[in-house]
């Protein structure tokens, strides 16, 4: 009846390297969850929503946690890497703002100083506020089995609700983020009914490249949280202000194709035309913004 | 398993499935942390695991081995309350107490990392927290009081 | 006024809680921090239908399970109903033949721990015949509707109507008159300690229950009943309570009666634990109203007859939902005058979880109603909101039309303080679009004459080392009754307010109590503990005056030491004195005092009588932002003024006041369980959104302040403070809504859907030319 219960009985296999996390995932793949901070996979376990036969936590996993520069000026964060460092990194809060924006709004201090980069990603949840600002962003995320390792945008990762593309014996290991080009910027806006805590109810990720000779979009990314069965791109609304100059009718036009791009469902908590009303202003608002992020922007930020 | 409370080792025999809350309260006594939604939404289970502010009913317990971990047990020394609890307790900072616990120990935390909190500041680190009793107000003064106080001591 | 702080060494100064370093060192024991020895686990099988014959239960699978020690069902009980009021008792301990609302308890279970508890309940069998089920209050109340009880024809579970003056002649002749509809929502209690006990039936026969109660004396009395047994068999023991704010802390619950009963079965001690999201499916909550109110007024915006028609959602059973009616139309008749007056209540069950008291206690809904509809009325007559209220106040000396009799009520300061301290005049009609700030008024009473007891006892004994031992049967529950009750104590006897000991509450050894609820205890039992004080003083004055050899009447009590007035060389400690009567003489102090309001009646049936012996007048102001594209509400100002009498405890009060104000600020925007055939959708604080520190002003912006008077009924002239202040608060929000975008919400909680939807609805009738009338939702 979805009461909250005890947690069900499990096998617990700590392993101390991604080797050792492949090495069991390959022989119980099925069976397993990995275990990052546990936030999500503990309350759906409580749920008995999921009750894996072994839990493979990966909290000892040193490697697999931590932020790192690339030679190509990116960014390579560890799949558990906890929300707290993520919004602690002067990198990120510097070069990758919209993402630390998507994290700050996620529960609160004690819920980061637990909850991952991957798990938000890996859990699949629509609500999910990291996945759009990962795409917006152009971020890639890196699965390693025993076999070998696949590297794919976190735009292909969501093929259905609820899932992601990860057989049973991959892990996540890296979400990397490309080299940011000068005037760019982000803005990452969720809707809330309290100040605080909340669960995003409809979330709006743009990510803007500004031409500032000619005074257009360079490039624009938009993305969008609960808005949709699974995280999305706003492609074809991207596609209106490439090289467009910013103006209200060109914000009120990509809001609108947002809303078609857009399919969220009606729920109790909210229906589908009140998420259509919210993405309406959260679009343009965060277009806006993430644009004044773009023209502070002097030059590559190091 | 050991775990390393207060300062103190704990050698216990629990299943991997306990919590850090299960084993504090259930099979230590410790039962300052608290038992109340048991989502991460109210903040009532709170410890420090290595300094850090955790909700201990998300937490297994068999993760906890090898970190520092403080319970509220573990703020007063000897007895004698550390100036958190005092200024939560001269301000009226405390109605049934239940929140108590995890709000001081958030507050331990924040000022640890940030001595001199803003106001909102402080509201930010304990969002985390669900009070029914107060509305907030006398909690936010007694972590400016503590905060205060605790500056003009130069530190803890 | 002059300065009656000074006049008092203890009352009136800010005193922290007495119990404030026991909690923060994490060492207060609520229930679930209990163990006993031995100690076995229980857990509650609910019913996962609204409405449903019990067929048929097995249970012996879950016996059979390695470490369940006993499995009980409702047939283990008496299958004696209980519950708060004679004629409307319907409780069972565990549902016998019919189950009436999801999540209601069928069964139980104790294993050697929870985890086994827990899988025991997946092998109870219950075969189920589900029954056509009801949840909508206008819907049952159609002809053919489901019954959720045989004998309630209609499914009116309670219906009143009241009638003071001449309504009909009032309302024919008025100047103006104006109708509404309100709607107010399900809202829950929301502490943060789950209800929790510990049962224990020993070999004597003895049952005796630890819990988390509010009301103790109330569950030894519906334990006993319902159990078949005489109360003296039965103790409650009281322990620190996490929040109560009335509802399943303020009576017997299901797991009071199958924690002993588990207990008798296993001859062991039995604790059962609700999760959250058990407290927030069962019942206990308030209760949704609808409220139509008909006001007529002359052209000088003065009321001159009110119509009432509320038609409450009683949920599957009754609880105290009898009285919240009758408290609904009572509360009408205050903060303002209102002449003539017709209320007409039903209380109405479906198959929802039932509801009950909650704080603020019906006035919360009425007050919405009725100054929002106040604003309207003001706008419509062309009045200033405050003028409008002024006019209308309850002055001291009043009697309302349905009888009380209004002493203290300082309400016209109370708005004039709150119009200063806001700016109200600066801002109000004058912030940018989207900014906007609301009035609202409200009040309380202080405690209540009820039907049954009423009554307050105190008991003091005086120590040899000085410490004055305080037993009540009033609990504190976190408001700080323990810390006023001592100061009260204290003050009298002249000593500090730690010297004395304050007990919680146990049935073997405190006196009988109504216990903590409806703001009485301030008054009912710090009346009873000034008596019991005085009367422990006198006794000492008696034993110093023969050792001194003075007049006991020209003896004074201060610091700890007795002092002739007239010579203040002859003096002894307040401790020799004890030791000298115990030691010398063979007078031992103890005393005992009593409260309980006079003895006149309340008629509840017709309305008629004084309920209470003191009313509390309350105004509030608050500001919103309202965000023009996602009509999220952020509340940025509040300021508020109460008439709490003589604030006993400044520190206190300001929490009290403070904690209403936010929880009200809960129900009128975040608040609701969401229930879809009876299913609640919302079962955790993650969905069940309560206020958070982000969510009240800033300490400059959030305001309150004490009109202080001297209410001579209380003790040292101290009246309720902690449900008044919340009464005003979701229509002061309404009304700032209605300022910040132009548009009424007229039903809770006023969410950012909800406000858009008004938005689109006032948009589309101002193209269509209609009228605008009080949106559908």
């Amino acid at each position: 009846m979805g009461y909250l219960r005890r947690l069900p009985r499990f096998e617990y296999l700590a392993p101390h390297s991604t080797a050792e996390v492949c090495a069991a995932l390959a022989e119980r793949g099925n069976e397993a969850q990995l275990l990052a901070g546990g936030t999500d996979l503990l309350l759906q376990m409580r749920r008995r929503e999921i009750s894996p036969r072994y839990v493979v936590g990966l909290k000892g996993v040193a490697e697999l946690s931590g932020i790192r520069p690339r030679a190509d000026g990116g960014l390579a964060i560890g799949s558990t890497t906890t929300m707290h460092s993520l919004l602690s990194s002067p990198v990120v809060r510097e070069k990758y703002a919209v993402l630390a924006e998507a994290a700050s709004g996620i529960g609160g201090p004690e819920l980061r100083n637990v909850a991952t980069v991957g798990g938000n990603l890996a859990g699949a949840l629509p609500c999910a506020d990291l996945p759009p600002a990962l795409m917006t962003l152009g971020a890639t995320v890196t699965l390693q089995s025993s076999s070998g390792e696949r590297t794919l945008p976190v735009d292909e990762l969501f093929p259905q609700f609820g899932t992601t593309v990860a057989r049973p014996d991959e892990v996540l290991t890296t979400i990397t983020l490309p080299s940011v080009p000068s005037f760019s910027g982000g803005a990452y806006l969720k809707f809330h009914d309290r100040q605080s805590m909340d669960m995003t109810t409809v979330g709006v990720s743009a990510f803007v490249t500004w031409d500032e000779g000619s005074q257009v979009f360079r490039d624009i990314k938009i993305a969008l949280a609960s808005s949709a069965p699974v995280p999305i791109r706003a492609r074809k609304a991207e596609a209106i202000l490439r090289g467009r100059a910013f103006a209200e009718d060109a914000l009120d036009e990509a809001a609108l194709v947002v809303c078609e791009e857009a399919d969220p469902r009606t729920s109790w908590r909210a229906t589908r035309e009140f998420r259509f009303d919210l993405l309406k202003g959260l679009t343009k608002r965060a277009i806006r913004r993430a644009r004044e992020q773009a023209s502070h922007t002097i030059g590559d930020v190091s | 398993m050991t775990l390393r409370i207060n300062g103190v080792d704990h050698e216990l025999l629990a299943p991997p499935w306990r919590t850090l809350l299960e084993v504090l309260r259930e099979h230590l006594g410790l039962t300052g942390a608290k038992r109340s939604c048991q989502e991460g939404q109210c903040g009532t289970c709170t410890v420090l695991v290595d300094g850090k502010a955790i909700n201990s009913c998300l937490y297994l317990a068999v993760e906890a081995q090898g970190k520092q971990i403080q319970t509220i047990e573990g703020i007063a020394q000897d007895g004698v309350l550390d100036q958190i609890q005092k200024s939560f307790v001269q301000k009226g900072g405390i109605q049934c107490g239940f929140c108590t616990p995890g709000f001081v120990l958030a507050t331990k935390s924040l000022l640890n990392t940030n001595p001199d909190p803003s106001e909102d500041e402080i509201r930010e680190a304990i969002v985390g927290h669900l009070c029914r009793c107060t509305g907030y107000v006398q909690i936010v003064e007694a972590i400016q009081d503590a905060a205060s106080q605790m500056t003009r001591e130069g530190g803890n | 006024m002059h300065n009656l702080r000074n006049e008092y060494d203890v009352v009136g100064r800010p005193t922290p809680k007495k119990d404030g370093a026991l909690k923060a060192l994490g060492s207060a024991q609520y229930a679930d921090d209990l163990s006993m020895p031995g100690m076995l686990y229980g857990k509650l099988l609910r019913n996962p239908h609204p409405h449903a014959r019990i067929v048929r239960i097995d249970v012996s699978r879950a016996a059979a399970l390695p470490g369940v020690r006993a499995v009980i069902t409702g047939k283990d009980f008496p299958g004696v109903k209980y519950g708060n009021m004679p004629q409307t008792r319907d409780y069972l301990p565990l549902a016998v033949d019919t189950v009436r609302y999801i999540g209601e308890e069928v069964a139980a279970v104790a294993a050697v721990d929870e985890d086994t508890a827990e899988d025991a309940l997946d092998l109870i069998e219950v075969e189920y015949e589900p029954l056509p089920a009801v949840f909508d209050p206008e819907e049952a109340m159609r002809p053919g509707a489901p019954l959720v009880h045989e004998k309630a024809a209609g499914n009116v579970s309670a219906e009143l109507a009241f009638e003071f003056g001449e309504v009909d002649k009032a309302f024919s002749g008025a100047y103006y008159v104006r109708e509404d509809r309100y709607e107010t929502q399900p809202v829950k209690q929301g502490m943060l300690e789950p209800h929790a006990c510990i049962g224990l039936w020993d070999s004597t026969g003895k049952i005796s229950l630890w819990s988390c109660k509010m009301s103790p004396y109330v569950v030894w009395r519906q334990l006993a009943m319902g159990l078949g047994v005489d109360v003296g068999r039965v103790r409650v023991v009281q322990t620190v309570v996490g929040g109560g704010f009335s509802g399943g802390k303020q009576e017997a619950m299901p797991m009071d009666f199958c924690a002993v009963m588990l207990s008798k079965k296993t001859g062991r001690p039995v604790k059962i634990v609700h999760t959250m999201d058990e407290v927030l499916t069962i019942g206990h909550m308030r209760h949704p109203m609808t409220v139509w109110l008909r006001t007529a007024t002359d052209k000088d915006g003065r009321i001159l007859a009110q119509h009432c028609k509320l038609t409450a959602n009683g949920g599957a059973y009754s609880s105290i939902g009898g009285f919240s009616m009758y408290l609904a139309g009572a509360m009408l008749n205050i903060p303002y005058r209102i002449p003539n007056i017709r209320y007409e209540a039903k209380r109405i069950y479906t198959n929802n979880g039932f509801c009950g008291a909650l704080r603020g206690h019906t006035n919360t809904q009425i007050c919405f109603a009725r100054d929002s509809q106040l604003e309207l009325i003001a706008a419509d007559l062309g009045l200033d909101p405050i003028e409008i209220r002024h006019r209308n106040a309850l002055q001291p000396g009043d009697v309302t039309a349905n009888g009380f009799r209004i002493g203290t009520f300082a309400f016209d300061e109370c708005i004039d303080r709150v119009v200063q301290l806001s700016g109200f005049r600066n801002k109000a009609g004058k912030l940018p679009k989207y900014r906007g700030i609301g009035f609202g008024c409200g009040s309380h009473i202080s405690g209540a004459r009820l039907m049954g007891h009423s009554a307050s006892v105190a008991q003091i004994r005086v120590q040899e080392d000085g410490t004055i031992h305080l037993t009540t049967g009033s609990t504190d529950v976190g408001q700080g009754a323990d810390t006023v009750l001592s100061m009260i104590a204290a003050e009298v006897l002249g000593v500090g307010v730690d010297d004395v000991r304050f007990a919680l509450v146990d049935s073997d050894s405190t006196p009988v109590d109504p216990g903590t609820f409806g703001s009485r205890v301030t008054f009912f039992t710090g009346n009873a503990v000034k008596r019991a004080a005085e009367d422990a003083r006198r006794q000492i004055a008696e034993i110093a005056a023969a050792r001194m050899k003075v007049n006991p009447d020209d003896l004074v009590f201060r610091n700890r030491e007795i002092i002739n007035r007239y010579d203040d060389r002859q003096r002894m400690s307040l401790k020799e004195a004890v030791r000298w009567g115990a030691f010398q003489t063979g007078q031992m102090v103890i005393s005992h005092g009593t409260y309980a309001a006079g003895d006149e009646k309340i008629d509840f049936r017709t309305g008629q009588g004084n309920l209470s012996p003191a009313y509390n007048p309350s105004a509030c102001a608050v500001e919103v932002e309202v965000d023009p594209e996602t009509w999220q509400v952020k509340v940025v100002g509040f300021w508020g003024a109460d008439d709490s009498g003589f604030p006993l405890n400044p520190l206190a009060v300001k929490g009290q006041v403070i904690g209403a104000t936010v929880m009200s600020f809960g129900h009128a925007l975040y608040e609701t369980l969401v229930r879809i055939d009876g299913q609640v959708m919302n079962p955790s604080f993650r969905d069940y959104k309560m206020p958070l520190a982000t969510d009240v002003p800033k300490l400059a912006e959030f305001q309150h302040s004490n009109v202080i008077t001297w209410e001579p009924e209380g003790p040292f002239g101290a009246k309720e403070a902690g449900q008044g202040a919340g009464t005003g608060v979701i229509a002061a929000l309404a009304n700032a809504i209605y300022d910040a975008t132009g548009v009424r919400m007229t039903s809770l909680p006023m969410t950012p859907e909800r406000i858009r939807s008004a938005l689109k609805q006032m948009k589309e009738e101002q193209r269509a030319g209609t009228k605008i009338v009080a949106p559908a939702e």
